[in-house]
Formats: structure tokens, C-alpha cells, sequence
């Protein structure tokens, strides 16, 4: 065992680990879909005959020959749709009459393996007349072309905080302004999207790649018309996810339909072009802020407009933007805060949560917007947040915008970023290349964040529990679902702890809704702060159980028993004794099972960035990162650190290289794939230094709060920030990310600031 | 991503290949390093219907030197290159420079120079360093073997001199002598993706005076293109002091080849992420700082030189 | 077409159309689900193996091109007995791995330039083009560079013990 850092480790390292496409399964199906080639338009017609006849291909449907074929279905979790959203707006599996993003599924074709079905595929034929595709907010807010007869692109509008009065505006000694883009981006697991469907007798087995095993089975089962006990979902093994791999899609929906009709095992493993096509996407949406502050740089008032794309159906991301709507107040004390947002519709691939989800919106926003201060009351960036921190002592704090933040300090948070970095070394630095004709102009940006890790009211529960074999085995079963997290590794040995025994002997189930009948699953960083606390929960309360069941074997009264280590003894005499293992024994099994909800938690932190920028170029040279993240009480230090490093390295791509631009016809210019949407790679990594401060969350048991999606959040803003700050430009707008070279290049040659004074 | 079906030959000598390519009433493919035809059969933008593989051909993985002049057999991956003392002289020294930006060592391993040169690329940094350098590519069709220069043989993008029924064998390299110094810069965005611009150089110097000089452009015009009106422009012109920091002075001579090149030699064209604008802007700085980079490794050659003779 | 490929040190006898690439004929034929599919054209690396001792794209090789050659795949990486590559001990206590779908790529990237240089840990700039070769999206490569690193030093270690 102490030869792997993790469980997880030993397979996954030696090629055993399993993932759905690695499951064999006699006779199974592989379905591939054909695709609209344009963004919008109105399908004509779809002629899957000529496929038919492909040898290898054993079915070819469009919409048209599947009329029972169910749509699909939409969500209200965390309000990330609304009734009256969808209300009107149906999301066909396969595209009936209008097609409203690019990529969207025309037909099916199942071969005998993928190579036979593609060759079908190529054969169907397909005409849609175009329509013009609106590809961003801003084309399709006015409505002028609606993607829905006789409704609104407007699919969603909401607001946080209540508008900031007019006497702000006019009376603060400063008022910024800025408009930000938040681009599309494309969350990219490694893996992309899985699912295999094995009818068995009157059941569907469905293995997936996914985060809520337990929505995946309610959702497949309601389409099918099926009880829920009729559907079981596992998920073994999935190649990463970051917030993309938790609803049922267009293609589940169709193969989970085709493998109960037809009564064959059917599997769909997207393929890395149509995942650059038709995975959800993260982020894009438009902002303006306005942020005021007095002489003294305490701010007044903030206010952040959002149109966000949200892509051509509402039913799985209208209500995200909330997300930031929600969080705009950030981490300072500013008393007037309001945000809006206006969810619209566009002929592009629906907008879902991609790690951050609506908090690096609401981070990049505000705290751009706090470098434009600084610089127009010409305080140091770092001094200007300090006197706007919302104070250690004030929590919980209630925020205009809705939020009741649990616990922080945000100046330790600040002040560690600082230390670390050496922010006055780089200071002089930056000073010294001013003067330097020579030398690369260089800058220092920061970014402070909250955020919102667990989830939404309603969904901050989980289930779970807890059982002793006859062999002393303890096995832990909870609705989690990982992909990449190390769960086994990390709640085998909480349970271990908290039942004072060998984390050997502790085993996690999870991901398999026979075996753990309810469940919420893993998203919104909420694993360790909800489903640790309902472990750690469960496993007291079997410690309690056992305990009363010794006290009835020896008649004593329960306060007099103890246990320790696994053992059950009578804690004065000491004279009995019985192993848990032996208790099961003798009084038979032992589980408990329960459902545990805790609080949301606000996660928070400060990163740091020295930038160098080759103004001749527009190149950005990341010299140094300094991410300082508090997720409270770390549960597996390694595994945190792991993620604040990989997710500051999302981050990075966010603010340099990710982004996809379109063509006329709406369609994505990715047709060349990872050589056209730029992840960034070891080459792209600066040296970046990971730090943490500890701040206990009161609202859960175990003090935790989320984790992995810090860099997200936070280092973006802290990455543009710097570029301005080097190039020292008057209007900093001009930097949109992600900030190519293009890009850089045009603002380093704007008017600099004090050519404008 | 499948690739779609396709017969599959292997010959065994060049005229084997050279028959089976023969078969003109079908779309055919040669696979070399594979490292192109294979990813673009997998984003179904090729589809052969046959497939001549070249791999098992005795010979063509020969590189050899002959007098003045490098040989490159069909079969030479780029790996080979990332040695600088796998060819003579300067010349291996700007091989050795431009091979690091070919992707990475494990398509390296599969993908040949040659190849480069049959699929035109017009971001591939090895065509633009045979237009700079007047390469030759070696071709053998039904009729016999023939040479064509490297200025001839680039058509636009993907396209070539190259006739459906000919086998490049080799391309042919002029060896560049002691007084020469090379760079080689490219731009991107990332590790892993073409150049939005890149620019080899050769600098001839002799006594302190630019003599000679060779520009490449990679990914500046619809094919590999030789900056010739910024060549021009450094005829005759002292090589003057090292520079100072990271670019030529706006008045140096390195500067103004540059602009010569991104004005006249270049015609850009636009893609995502860098227009016109920003690519005659990016080439104009990149041809000045890999200049500065060639006079550098000239001054630490000729260095080393005196040196040698001392 | 009828080929023979020889992997991890069994002769597979195969009978496979030309246009099966590596990695599925490895996947499917063979059954050996360690070598995953990430991208397909090649970029990201996941399906990266050892043809005759050099890594290559399994996605940028029909099989066909391997009759007769040996393929070592991350089945093939820890000794007959099981005892795992210092490559893999390496990577798990330097969390080199989150989610593990790379993780074989990387792997055999490494093993690759490590069989072929026992002292590439002397040359952190080829360790760097070979962490640079792959795509990760979990754990921003830093630990794999580390991890790679230890494993070098390690071997090299041993061998100079040995040595001594």
C-alpha cells in the first residue's frame, strides 16, 4: 500500500485503470451521430437509406423515423434552469425541423464498431437551409432573428442586490468603468464524453463517464417512462470532467432509447472533434461594471451587467450566470452592490458549469475593475483592497447580493500572496526596467477572491453510509462520483480515522446507484466539505450503534461503553471486550446509512503574477504565479495542492491561449482540433508557487470548504492585471481575453496612461 | 475520426512505389512519417482509396554528405536533426534550431524532412529553409529521376511540382561554409501548434561585411517564401557590434530588412488570432531578431575560428 | 490483412484491416485498454507507445505499419513479477496523476527517452521536451516534470551503487 500515494494509483499506473470505452461488452453497438454543418437553419430533409446498406451498419435513424423518441430533459438544480426557461423551447435528441447550434445531432447511425458506423455516417445525406446564426449576445439580444417562433431570445433575466443609487454615481470621488468579455471555453477532460447502455432483462445497466450518477439514472429513467429501480448507473473510472460531465445529453438520451428498442448494448464514446463541436462550453458572457469609491479609496458601489450566451436551449445553463450575479460583491465591504443578469439565447452549444462555474465571471469582473481604481486614485492595487477587506472579525457576513459568507481572513490571504511573491522586490524591479530601454517592461497584477463551494439550497445534502463485515472489512458507500479526486484514497482513510482503525481496512463504494441507492454526486467542489462531513457522520454513528449494541450484550448501561480503535469495551472495568468484527458476529449486521446535509462554504484567496510583455510581439511571459487558497481544514494536503495547481493552470489558459472564434455559418473554427483550441502546455507553465491559509468553515462538521477550482477563480484576473499594469495603457478594456499576442500587441501601442492626462 | 477505408501496398525498391503510384485513376497517398496524411485522414479531410507506404524501402533513410551538398533521403525523420553535429557546419546548427519547433519528440520520431517537403505546408519551417537556402528535390516518375528547385517546386498551400505518379526520394541542401551564421526564431502561441510566423537566416560575413544573406519565411505567404528584397537591403553592410538587449535598434540595418521583408517580401494571409496587420508587424520583428541571432552565431564562429588558428 | 505484432513481448497473430490504427487494434484486438484515445489526430498524446523501442502517436500509426515490430504499451512497463517501473513508483509519489487517462502516454513517453538515456536526469532540458510532448489536464504537469526526474535519478542511482 505505501508504495501508492493513492489508492487510485496502481491502476491507473499499470493500464488496468477502467474506463467505459475499456468495458467489453459482447455484441455492443456503436453509435456515432451525423451533424449540422451549420450554426443555424431549417432542416429540410434526411436521407439515412444510402447508410443502411453500409455492411457493418445495423440501424440509421433520423428524427423523422424515431417519432417516439423523448427530448431532452433540463434541470433545475442549483437554478440552473427555470420552468419558464424551458417553457416552449424544446431540445429535441435529434433535430425535427431546426437546427440552433453547430454540430447539433441530424441523425444516428449504430455499426458494428466505430470504424462501420462512421462509414454509414459518411453516407447520410442531409440539406438545411441556413438561417443567420447568431453567435454572441449582442446579435441575439435584440431579437431581430428569434431562435424560438414567437419567443424572446431572452430565455432568463435576474438580479442580485438592489440598483446602487444615482447619489453614488455622482458624489464618490472616483467612478470606473469597464467591459469585459468572458470568453467560451471548452472545459477539455482528457476523456471526453462515455456512455454505454446494457439492457438486461427489464433493466438498463448504463455506464458513464459522470459526475451524478443518481440525476443520470432519475433523468434516463423519466424519459424511458421507467421507475427508477429499473436503471442502474455506474461510473467507473472518468477521465476528468471539471463540471461538463454531470447532465443527460442529446446522445445519451438517444443511446439509452436505441438500446432499450432495439434490446443491444449500444455505447457512445464522443470523439475529440465532435467534443470541440458539441460538449458544453464555460464562461461567455458580456459584462459591464461600474465601481465607485471615495477619496480615501473605500468603495461605494458596484454594479455588473451580464448578457450571457447561454447557448441555443436554456435548459442546462440559463439560470448559471446567477452564479456571478450572486458573488459580485466579492470579498470587500463595498454597501451598495447590484448585479443583472440577462441569459441569451445564440446558435452556439449550451453554456454549464466549467470549474468555477460563475465565480472566475464575478472574480475577473470585479477585480479588473479594482486595478482601474487603484490606478485612478493612484493607490498601490495591494492598499486599495486592504481597506476594502471585509474584516476577520465581521463574519458571517451578509452581502448585498445575497450571499451569507461563512468565514475568511482576507488580508492573511493577501498578505501570504505578497510575502511570498516579494511584491516590493518586483516593485523596484519593474521600476528599474522603466528606465531601461533595453529591457522587457514588466508588471505585477493580483486578484482576490470569494467564492461559493458545496452547492445551492436544496442541494447541500448526501447520502451515504457505513457497514462492518464478519471479517472486520468496513465498507463506505456515498452518492459521490469521482474523476480524478483521489476519493477512495481520501474518505477510506477519514472513515479509517474516525473510527480509530487501519485505513487498510476501510473500502469506499461509490459511483454505482445499485449500490448506494440515493445520491447527489460531485460538483461545485462540494466532495470534501459535504460528503466527508456525512462520512464522518455516518461513521459516529456507527460507532454509536456499536456501542449500544455491546451495552445490550452486557447489560450495561451505553455511557459506560467505549470504543476505541475497533474494539467495543466497557470503559471503567475494562473487563469486556469484544472486536467489531465479532460483534457483527454475534449480533448480526452492522451498517447505517443516513442522509447528512451541511452549509454552503466561501472559499477565498490571493493570487499573484509577474508578468513580462514583449511589446514588439504582444508575447506574455509569465515570470511568476503565487496562488494563496483557503478551502479551511485540508482533508489530504497532497491532493488539494494538486488541485490548486492544476486549476491555476486552467486559469492560465482562460487569460492567454483558450478561445474559439466562428465563421459565418456559426460554425467553430476548430476544425483542426487541439492544434486550433490551444490548451496550454508544460511549455506554458510558469513556476508557480502554491500556498494555503486555514480558515475553519463553521457550516460544516469538518471545518472544510471546496477545493480544485481556485485557479480558476482567481488567477485570470491576476494574469491581466499584470499585462495591463506592464503596459500601463489608458484603456485597459482593450485587453479582452485571452490575451494573444494579436491582442497584446494592439493595446501596447495605444496611448499610454499619462499621455492622456 | 476514423480514417475511411483504403488498399495498402508496401513496396519494396522505389520503382515498386513509383508503379503503384502509377495507378492515377484512384486518389493515392504516399505514407512516409505518416505524421499529417494520418491526422488529416482522421479529421476526414483526406480520404485515399490507396495507400503506398514507403516504409520498408531500403536506402531511402540515408542521409549523406557529397561534397558540398547534404542528402536527405526520403525516410530521414526530424529527430535526426536535433543534433547539430548530424549535418556539417552551420548548416546543422540552424537544422538543429528549426527542428525543436517541429511538434515534439514523439512525432519527431515518425515524421520526415522529406515529407515536409511533399505536403507544403505553408507554416512548415523545413520548405522555407529549402526556398531560403535553394534546395533541391529529387523526384522519380515512370520516365526516370528529375530535380526540381525548391523556388519551382511550392504551388501554394499543399500543392507542389510533384506529379501524381512521382516518389520524392531526397531533397538536396547546399552545406553552408565556416563564415556563415545561422537563427532560426519562430513564433506561436503555444507549444502545440503551427507558427504564426517564423524566420530562418543565413548571414555570410566576410571581413566584417555581410556578403551573402538568406531569408526564409515561414508561414508569411500562401507558401515557403525567400525575403529577397531584404536580403538585398544587407549586401555590403557591416555587421557592426552585438545588440544591446532584445531587439535591433529601430535604425539598424537588421530592423530594416525587416520591414523590407514584412513590406515587400512577405504577403501575409489572416487567420484567427493574428490579421494581416499583426502578422506584418510580427514578421518585420522576427526577421530583425533573427538576424541579430545569425550575426551572433557568425561572431562566435568566426570567434572560435581565430581561435582554432591561434 | 494478416500481421503479426509483437507486444509486450507475446506474438499477437492478427488479422486487421489497414485502415485500424494502432492504438484500437491495441484496444480491441489485442484487449489491451491501457493505451486510451484522447484526441485521435495526435496531439494530445494519451495513446503514446514504444515501436521498437521509440515512442510514437498509437493514433498516428495504422497497425499494418507494425507487422513484425515490437509494441510496448503500459501493460508491459513493471517487471515480469509485477514489481511496478521506477516510472510509475515515481508518478505516484510525486501525484503525477489525477484522473489517469494521460497518464499512460506520459508514461511510456518517458520509459522510451529513459531506456534509450539512463542519464537524460542529467539534462533537465530533454526531461522538460518530453513533459512538453503530451497533454495533461489535471495536474499541470509541474509533478510529472518531478516525477520523470526522480525516476531518472533513481535509476541512474542505482546503477552507480551497482557500479561502486
Amino acid at each position: 500500500m505505501e508504495q501508492w500515494t493513492r489508492r487510485e494509483d496502481r491502476r491507473l499506473l499499470t493500464g488496468r485503470g477502467r474506463f467505459v470505452a475499456d468495458i467489453a461488452v459482447p455484441g455492443c453497438l456503436d453509435a456515432v451521430f451525423v451533424r449540422s454543418r451549420v450554426g443555424h437553419g431549417t432542416l429540410r430533409e434526411v436521407d439515412c437509406a444510402a447508410a443502411r446498406a453500409v455492411p457493418g451498419v445495423v440501424g440509421a435513424w433520423s428524427a423523422a423515423d424515431l417519432a417516439e423518441l423523448p427530448a431532452v430533459p433540463y434541470t433545475l438544480l442549483a437554478r440552473l434552469s427555470t420552468e419558464e426557461a424551458v417553457a416552449g423551447r424544446e431540445w429535441p435528441a435529434l433535430v425535427k425541423d431546426r437546427v440552433r447550434y453547430a454540430g447539433e445531432a441530424l441523425a444516428v447511425v449504430l455499426g458494428e464498431d466505430r470504424y462501420r458506423a462512421e462509414d454509414g455516417a459518411a453516407e447520410v445525406s442531409c440539406q438545411v437551409d441556413p438561417l443567420p446564426a447568431m453567435v454572441k449576445p449582442s446579435a441575439a439580444v435584440d431579437d431581430s432573428v428569434r431562435l424560438f417562433d414567437g419567443l424572446s431570445n431572452i430565455a432568463f433575466q435576474g438580479e442580485a442586490g438592489k440598483p446602487v443609487e444615482e447619489s453614488v454615481w455622482r458624489e464618490a470621488a472616483a467612478v470606473v468603468e469597464g467591459r469585459y468579455r468572458q470568453q467560451l471555453l471548452m472545459p477539455t477532460p482528457m476523456e471526453c464524453r462515455t456512455i454505454l447502455a446494457v439492457p438486461e432483462g427489464d433493466r438498463l445497466t448504463v455506464w458513464s463517464g459522470h459526475q451524478m450518477p443518481h440525476r443520470l439514472r432519475r433523468e434516463l429513467a423519466a424519459l424511458l417512462g421507467w421507475s427508477e429501480d429499473r436503471v442502474r448507473v455506474v461510473v467507473p473510472d472518468t477521465g476528468g470532467a471539471f463540471g461538463s460531465k454531470s447532465a443527460a445529453f442529446p446522445e445519451f438520451v438517444v443511446v439509452a432509447f436505441l438500446a432499450v428498442k432495439l434490446g443491444r448494448p449500444v455505447r457512445w464514446i464522443e470523439d475529440r472533434l465532435e467534443s470541440m463541436l458539441v460538449a458544453t462550453r464555460g464562461r461567455g458572457q458580456d459584462q459591464r461594471v461600474r465601481l465607485a469609491a471615495d477619496a480615501e479609496g473605500r468603495l461605494l458601489g458596484y454594479e455588473l451587467k451580464i448578457d450571457a450566451d447561454v447557448g441555443a436551449y436554456p435548459h442546462l445553463g440559463a439560470g448559471l450566470p446567477m452564479q456571478t450575479a450572486w458573488l459580485a460583491t466579492g470579498p470587500y465591504t463595498t454597501p451598495q452592490v447590484h448585479a443583472t443578469v440577462r441569459s441569451v439565447l445564440t446558435n452556439t452549444m449550451m453554456t454549464y458549469p466549467y470549474r468555477g462555474a460563475g465565480r472566475p465571471e464575478a472574480t475577473i469582473a470585479l477585480e479588473r475593475a479594482m486595478d482601474v481604481m487603484a490606478r485612478q486614485l493612484r493607490l498601490d492595487p495591494a492598499e486599495l483592497r486592504r481597506r476594502n477587506f471585509i474584516p476577520p472579525e465581521s463574519f458571517p457576513y451578509r452581502t448585498p447580493t445575497g450571499r451569507c459568507y461563512d468565514s475568511g481572513n482576507y488580508v492573511a490571504a493577501l498578505d501570504l500572496a505578497l510575502e511570498t511573491l516579494g511584491y516590493d522586490k518586483w516593485r523596484a524591479e519593474q521600476a528599474r526596467r522603466r528606465t531601461d530601454p533595453a529591457a522587457l517592461p514588466l508588471g505585477i497584477g493580483l486578484s482576490c477572491y470569494v467564492e461559493r463551494s458545496g452547492g445551492e439550497a436544496g442541494g447541500l445534502h448526501e447520502f451515504g453510509s457505513v457497514e462492518v463485515g464478519e471479517d472486520g472489512t468496513i465498507t463506505a458507500r456515498c452518492g459521490a462520483a469521482p474523476s480524478g479526486q483521489g476519493h477512495e484514497t481520501v474518505f477510506a482513510a477519514l472513515v479509517a480515522r474516525t473510527l480509530g482503525v487501519a485505513e487498510e481496512r476501510v473500502r469506499l463504494v461509490e459511483g454505482d446507484t445499485d449500490e448506494q441507492p440515493e445520491g447527489l454526486g460531485s460538483f461545485a467542489s462540494r466532495s470534501a466539505q459535504v460528503v466527508g462531513a456525512l462520512l464522518q457522520h455516518v461513521a459516529r454513528r456507527l460507532v454509536d450503534e456499536a456501542r449500544e449494541r455491546a451495552a445490550r450484550l452486557w447489560e450495561l448501561p451505553v455511557d459506560e461503553v467505549a470504543w476505541s480503535n475497533g474494539l467495543v469495551h466497557a470503559a471503567e472495568s475494562g473487563s469486556a471486550a469484544i472486536e467489531v468484527a465479532e460483534l457483527v458476529k454475534v449480533t448480526g449486521p452492522l451498517r447505517v446509512a443516513d442522509r447528512f446535509e451541511s452549509g454552503m462554504a466561501f472559499p477565498f484567496g490571493s493570487h499573484a503574477v509577474v508578468a513580462e510583455v514583449d511589446p514588439e510581439l504582444g508575447t506574455v511571459r509569465l515570470l511568476r504565479v503565487v496562488t494563496v487558497d483557503d478551502c479551511g481544514v485540508v482533508l489530504n494536503p497532497v491532493l488539494v495542492r494538486g488541485q490548486a495547481f492544476g486549476s491555476a493552470v486552467q486559469g492560465i489558459g482562460q487569460a492567454l491561449y483558450e478561445g474559439m472564434t466562428y465563421d459565418e455559418d456559426g460554425v467553430p473554427m476548430l476544425a483542426s482540433g487541439l492544434l486550433d483550441y490551444l490548451l496550454p502546455t508544460f511549455t506554458e507553465v510558469p513556476p508557480i508557487e502554491v500556498k494555503d491559509t486555514c480558515t475553519p468553515s463553521p457550516s460544516t462538521p469538518l471545518g472544510a470548504k471546496g477545493a480544485g477550482e481556485s485557479g480558476c477563480i482567481g488567477t485570470p484576473a491576476a494574469i491581466v492585471n499584470a499585462v495591463a499594469d506592464a503596459l500601463r495603457i489608458a484603456d485597459p478594456d482593450l485587453l479582452q481575453m485571452p490575451l494573444t499576442p494579436d491582442v497584446v500587441w494592439r493595446a501596447a501601442r495605444a496611448p499610454k496612461l499619462q499621455e492622456v492626462r | 475520426m476514423k480514417p475511411a477505408a483504403f488498399d495498402y501496398v508496401v513496396p519494396r525498391t522505389v520503382p515498386e512505389a513509383v508503379a503503384a503510384l502509377g495507378d492515377t485513376g484512384r486518389k493515392v497517398q504516399v505514407l512516409a512519417g505518416g505524421q499529417s496524411l494520418i491526422l488529416e485522414m482522421h479529421l476526414q479531410r483526406i480520404r485515399p482509396e490507396l495507400v503506398v507506404d514507403i516504409n520498408r524501402i531500403a536506402g531511402l533513410d540515408r542521409l549523406s554528405v557529397d561534397g558540398d551538398t547534404l542528402r536527405v533521403g526520403a525516410l530521414v525523420r526530424h529527430g535526426v536533426f536535433e543534433s547539430a553535429r548530424a549535418v556539417p557546419g552551420p548548416l546543422g546548427t540552424l537544422f538543429a534550431r528549426a527542428v525543436v519547433n517541429i511538434a515534439h519528440p514523439p512525432i519527431r520520431s515518425r515524421g520526415t524532412m522529406v515529407g515536409s517537403f511533399a505536403w507544403a505546408h505553408p507554416a512548415s519551417e523545413w520548405c522555407a529553409i529549402g526556398t531560403a537556402l535553394d534546395a533541391d528535390i529529387e523526384v522519380q516518375g515512370p520516365a526516370g529521376r528529375r530535380v526540381v528547385a525548391a523556388r519551382d517546386w511550392f504551388h501554394g498551400p499543399y500543392r507542389t511540382a510533384r506529379r501524381p505518379e512521382e516518389l520524392i526520394t531526397a531533397v538536396r541542401f547546399p552545406l553552408l561554409g565556416d563564415d556563415t551564421g545561422v537563427g532560426f526564431i519562430e513564433h506561436r502561441r503555444t507549444h502545440f501548434c503551427f507558427a504564426q510566423v517564423a524566420v530562418a537566416a543565413a548571414l555570410t560575413v566576410r571581413d566584417g561585411v555581410i556578403c551573402e544573406a538568406r531569408i526564409g519565411l515561414v508561414n508569411c505567404a500562401d507558401r515557403p517564401l525567400r525575403a529577397r528584397a531584404a536580403e538585398q537591403a544587407l549586401i555590403g553592410k557591416e555587421l557592426g557590434p552585438p545588440v544591446d538587449g532584445y531587439r535591433p535598434p529601430e535604425d539598424h540595418p537588421f530592423a530594416h530588412a525587416g520591414r523590407i521583408a514584412a513590406a515587400r517580401d512577405a504577403a501575409p494571409l489572416a487567420e484567427p488570432y493574428a490579421d494581416v496587420e499583426y502578422k506584418r508587424q510580427a514578421i518585420a520583428v522576427l526577421v530583425g531578431r533573427t538576424l541579430c541571432q545569425a550575426a551572433n552565431d557568425q561572431r562566435s564562429r568566426a570567434a572560435q575560428l581565430k581561435g582554432d588558428q591561434q | 490483412m494478416k500481421i503479426t505484432l509483437t507486444v509486450n513481448g507475446a506474438a499477437y497473430p492478427l488479422d486487421v484491416e489497414p485502415r485500424r490504427i494502432l492504438a484500437d487494434v491495441l484496444r480491441e484486438d489485442c484487449g489491451l485498454t491501457g493505451t486510451h484515445l484522447g484526441c485521435e489526430h495526435g496531439i494530445c498524446g494519451a495513446c503514446t507507445v514504444l515501436v521498437d523501442g521509440e515512442a510514437v502517436r498509437a493514433c498516428l500509426m495504422f497497425a499494418v505499419q507494425c507487422d513484425g515490430s515490437s509494441v510496448r504499451t503500459v501493460e508491459g512497463l513493471a517487471a515480469p513479477d509485477g514489481e511496478p517501473h521506477p516510472l510509475q513508483r515515481a508518478f505516484s509519489a510525486e501525484h503525477a496523476l489525477q484522473c489517469g487517462f494521460c497518464t499512460p502516454g506520459f508514461l511510456m513517453v518517458a520509459a522510451g527517452a529513459l531506456e534509450a538515456d539512463p542519464n537524460i536526469g542529467d539534462d533537465p532540458e530533454r526531461v522538460d521536451g518530453l513533459v512538453g510532448s503530451n497533454i495533461c489536464r489535471c495536474t499541470g504537469y509541474e509533478p510529472i516534470r518531478r516525477a520523470i526526474l526522480r525516476a531518472a535519478r533513481e535509476q541512474q542511482g542505482d546503477r552507480d551503487g551497482v557500479n561502486r
